[in-house]
């Protein structure tokens, strides 16, 4: 028990004279913060991707494409396929006993975000970014069961009528219940937005196909096709029937795998741009916390060897020392994480996907599981830049307790 | 010896704390420099495309086609030098993820227009002329698969199909390689025949993904425009002709905002060493209040102590931030060869590298305005303790 | 000596304030002496030597009164014009020496030559004169925690004779030293006042330190008590 009380002493001490080094013990605390808040930046960005197009899938949810497409942008299915997926096996039919399969069109339509505005407003100069518009069919909504109209309501089958992503309509110009906007040579009237658990369909305009393939030139031609499963399971029993019938040369997967392949690369991408960045600025933190940590172990010096000569471990100068880095530390951990989540989390953002070649919007999230990355790093910064410095308080000769100020 | 040498001694008094100064600076100095790099390139890598270049594309947004009537018409409108077209065509090798740009294109026309940008040997230039068989491949394909003129490769497209057996494959011989004349221009791309592809695809016949022309100059770029613009106003498929330059900008402002985050990385990067040189600064001089008197004592004029304090922090700065950004260049030489010119114009240029050697004078005086100005206004009495 | 004044102390008054309360030093002080003194200046704490010292070498200025030296005014120059003035005609030996660590003994003793402008050559002539002068030539390359406490007094005074200053101020150049060193040390100063002719001030505490001077002053509550004359 004596060493623990050895130990609490000097803990106590070292904490205790952290004020008397203000400037210098507050520099690394800031430093340290800085560090975990670029970190955490960069993770909350990943994972609010990464959380966007996870929950754009349903695991019941079959999506088919022309075999080798990759991404609906690339695929071409038509509408005899349709027809037969409508006939297959495991699909779930709806109340009305019709198959709940939704053959779809995928076209890219130019749009202007928000923040890509000029100051003058002239829509006409501002650079403009890639946005899906989806046409649905007469089971699009009915196969989405999560859907919710929050404004307006459907569009009407047959008419230039537009819902709205949430997100989309938060992140573009012009997205507003009752604007016209104007996508090639024909006008479209918002009449609904919609949330679909913070998807990637909330970056979406939805239309009536019908109405999209006579204004896109796109007769009888769909992107992808939309089955509902009666469970996820069922996926087997339609792959067999697509692989089966020659006619069918479709790709067929849970729209929960082809969303999340998406999501890991991007977030890939993201977490391998902000972990080296947060590693090489925790190397400037380090030197800063390792200086501050010197001079802390120099300025107690005297009475770091006054303990050792009335009988306390040089174990206990050492973690008492360690104590006092890992506090400062921890400190600038916490203040990363809350800078982070005051700064960026909630802030919603927009990329083009390399897949859909359109944009997403998503939202930075900080989840605890990410802050806690952010904490440790700062705590590995402690330990190192604490360390050297303890060693060195450690094997503080004892006759400096008689040394001159 | 000179006040240089007092001001070396000084810095160099502490070893240890000096070096781990050093290295944060040069830490921020690295990361300003591979960022500000890949920023510049952002900013500045559309700058070399030729002035007088416009791209035609659909109005609805650029990877929907037009007709192939439109090239004719577009070469009609007054002030239009030089028209060549291209379509792209998904294409990649064996595996979906080897995804590699490749457009078809109308040769002659095409290098006539991009005859400043691609260094192509005469002899692979008229194969691909005349040869509809044949491709033209970027140097950085070429060194990854190993191709040379000759090969035969089968190429892959994730949308076309190919009429004469269903598949998605175009058998293509390599006419040759296609190198960049322009330093650090995108040499992953693969250009074939147009005319071959138009004829052998199922669906999308007689139409082009964009149209790429020279106007008589740069100063007719706007007539030209709207010229175009007004050609095909109220047809079925309504045109947005825009600079190269303006169409290059636009597409890369769409991954996001990469200025703001570069931004503020540096921002946070140079932030975290103000806090740690700026505080191990006034520590350092505070060490030295009573030499500082001592020097006063001598007669040394204030201005002259508040020289050698500031040129302590700036000479500091120097040594931490100069290596910085000649490690950061060396990054970004392997980096630019890394992505194989997806970023063009990567590179350490003079005005990031002056940038930079400015950030560091300012960082140093930053970090030491206060320990100068400290020592500045010392008062000899009390600092020897002479009262 | 000529008898010719260096400096003169005419009703000089120093006072400071601390807090609530005006602490007077020297209330109408007077005080010449003349080119060619050594002066010892004895007293108890608190008495005022250091500041008189701190007057004399014009890094401290009078509340009131004048200071002239060679016959001219020092009271009232700038601190900038005071600065040049020191680096000219004062050289400083301090109790503890007050060398720079991260300087050899030659760039220490070479240290008040950066304000002059002589040329290199010049300036290693003058610093290895300087230094045997001191006896020191063999230790030119050593570095202030390699030196004895009697060795980096003496590279103290061969600094501040570098610059050829007319008047020398100690400040208890052998507080911090035994008995030989300092009598090593004080024999030193008065060669340099016999031989060179340079004048000195020395504060100190030590009655054996004074017998070296020519004369004694007593300071006490900032007035002399006695008057040694001229020898």
């Amino acid at each position: 028990m004596r060493v623990f009380n050895e130990i609490a002493v000097v803990t106590v001490i070292c904490i205790k004279s952290i004020p008397q080094r203000f400037w210098a013990s507050l520099s690394t605390v800031v430093a340290v913060g800085l560090v975990v808040t670029v970190l955490l930046a960069f993770l909350a960005m990943a994972a609010g991707f990464q959380q966007t197009l996870r929950g754009t899938g349903a695991k019941d949810m079959a999506i088919l494409m022309r075999a080798g497409a990759q991404a609906e942008l690339n695929s071409g299915v038509s509408r005899d396929q349709a027809r037969l997926i409508e006939e297959a096996p495991g699909v779930l039919k709806g109340p009305d006993g019709k198959p709940l399969v939704s053959p779809e069109l995928y076209v890219i339509v130019d749009a202007v975000k928000k923040s890509a505005l000029p100051d003058d407003g002239n829509m006409k100069k501002a650079p403009k970014s890639n946005v899906t518009l989806r046409g649905l069919g007469p089971a699009g909504i009915a196969v989405r069961p999560g859907l919710k109209i929050v404004e307006g309501r459907r569009f009407t089958p047959g008419t230039n009528e537009l819902m709205v992503g949430r997100a989309l309509q938060k992140d573009f110009v012009g997205m507003n219940l009752g604007d016209t906007v104007k996508l090639g040579n024909a006008s479209w009237v918002v009449v609904g937005v919609f949330e679909l658990d913070g998807s990637v369909f909330e970056s979406e305009l939805w239309a009536d196909t019908p109405v999209v393939q006579d204004l896109f030139h796109r007769q009888n031609v769909f992107q992808s096709i939309r089955a509902r499963l009666t469970s996820p399971d069922a996926l087997l029993a339609l792959k067999d029937y697509a692989a089966n019938d020659p006619q069918l040369k479709l790709d067929v997967t849970t729209e929960a795998d082809y969303y999340a392949q998406q999501a890991s690369r991007t977030s890939d991408l993201i977490q391998k741009l902000g972990w080296p960045l947060a590693i090489a600025m925790a190397f400037g933190a380090l030197a800063g916390a390792l200086n501050t940590m010197y001079s802390s172990v120099a300025a107690r010096a005297q009475e770091i060897a006054t303990l050792r000569c009335i009988g306390f471990s040089g174990t206990s100068s050492f973690l008492g020392t360690l104590a006092e880095s890992l506090v400062l530390s921890l400190a600038g951990g916490i203040l990363g994480a809350l800078v982070t989540w005051a700064a960026f989390d909630g802030l919603t953002a927009s990329t083009l996907s390399g897949t859909t070649f359109s944009q997403i919007v998503f939202t930075f999230r900080l989840t605890p599981a990410v802050a806690l990355q952010g904490v440790i790093l700062a705590l590995i910064v402690g330990f190192v830049g604490g360390f050297f410095p303890a060693w060195r308080a450690a094997r503080i000769p004892i006759v400096e307790a008689y040394g001159t100020p | 010896m000179s006040d240089l040498y007092l001001l070396w001694r000084n810095l160099f008094r502490r070893k240890l704390r000096t070096f781990l100064m050093m290295l944060a600076i040069f830490v921020a100095f690295v990361i300003y420099g591979v960022l500000g790099s890949i920023n510049y390139a952002f900013e500045h890598g559309v700058d070399s495309v030729a002035d007088n270049r416009l791209v035609v594309t659909n109005k609805i947004t650029f990877i929907q086609p037009m007709p192939f009537a439109y090239v004719n018409k577009i070469a009609a409108v007054k002030g239009v030098k030089n028209v060549t077209y291209a379509s792209w065509f998904g294409g990649y090798y064996q595996d979906p993820r080897n995804q590699i740009g490749t457009y078809a294109v109308d040769p002659e026309s095409y290098m006539r227009v991009y005859r400043d940008d691609l260094r192509i040997d005469p002899e692979a230039h008229d194969t691909f002329i005349h040869d509809r068989t044949t491709m033209l491949v970027g140097e950085a394909v070429a060194k990854k698969y190993g191709w040379k003129a000759g090969d035969r490769i089968p190429l892959n497209s994730n949308i076309f199909t190919n009429k004469a057996d269903g598949s998605h494959t175009w058998e293509l011989t390599v006419a040759g390689i296609a190198y960049a004349a322009k330093e650090a221009s995108n040499t992953n791309f693969i250009l074939f025949q147009h005319e071959n592809f138009n004829e052998s695809k199922t669906f999308g016949k007689d139409t082009v993904g964009w149209i790429t022309l020279e106007t008589d100059s740069a100063t007719v770029n706007d007539k030209v425009a709207a010229a175009i613009d007004d050609l095909f106003a109220n047809s079925t498929a309504e045109t947005n002709t825009q600079s190269e330059k303006a169409f290059g900008k636009a597409f890369l402002a769409q991954l996001g905002n990469i200025a703001l985050i570069i931004t503020l990385v540096v921002g946070a990067a140079f932030a975290t060493i103000l806090m740690i040189v700026g505080n191990t600064m006034v520590m350092a001089v505070r060490e030295r209040t009573k030499e500082i008197a001592v020097l006063k004592t001598l007669g040394f004029p204030s201005w002259r102590i508040w020289r050698q304090v500031l040129g302590e922090s700036v000479l500091l700065a120097l040594l931490g931030g100069v290596p910085g950004l000649a490690v950061a260049a060396l990054l970004v030489t392997l980096l630019a060869k890394g992505v194989s010119g997806a970023i063009p114009g990567l590179a350490l240029t003079l005005p990031v590298t002056a940038l930079g050697v400015g950030f560091m004078v300012l960082l140093g005086l930053i970090t030491g305005f206060v320990p100068a100005w400290t020592a500045l206004r010392l008062n000899i009495v009390t600092a020897l303790g002479r009262l | 000596m000529t008898g010719q004044t260096l400096i003169h102390l005419q009703d000089v008054s120093k006072r400071f304030v601390k807090g609530k309360d005006t602490i007077t030093i020297f209330d109408h002080l007077g005080l010449t002496i003349p080119v060619g003194d050594f002066v010892a200046v004895m007293g108890p704490s608190g008495s005022g030597k250091t500041t008189l010292l701190n007057l004399l070498g014009g890094i401290d200025q009078p509340t009131e009164g004048a200071i002239t030296f060679d016959g001219a005014r020092v009271d009232t120059l700038t601190e900038g014009q005071l600065a040049r003035w020191r680096a000219h005609n004062v050289g400083f030996i301090f109790q503890f020496y007050n060398l720079m660590p991260t300087l050899s003994a030659a760039r220490n003793v070479e240290l008040p030559l950066l304000l002059t402008s002589f040329g290199r050559a010049e300036r290693r002539r003058r610093v290895e004169a300087a230094l045997s002068l001191v006896g020191l030539a063999e230790r030119a390359s050593h570095y202030p925690r390699e030196m004895s406490g009697g060795q980096q007094q003496r590279v103290a005074i061969a600094r501040a004779l570098i610059s050829d200053p007319k008047l020398l101020l100690c400040d208890e150049p052998t507080g911090d030293l035994d008995r030989a060193t300092a009598d090593e040390i004080l024999a030193m100063l008065q060669l340099l006042n016999r031989e060179m002719g340079k004048t000195i001030v020395m504060v100190t505490h030590d009655p054996e330190a004074a017998k070296y001077a020519r004369r004694t002053l007593h300071l006490d509550k900032g007035r002399f008590t006695e008057r040694d004359l001229v020898a």
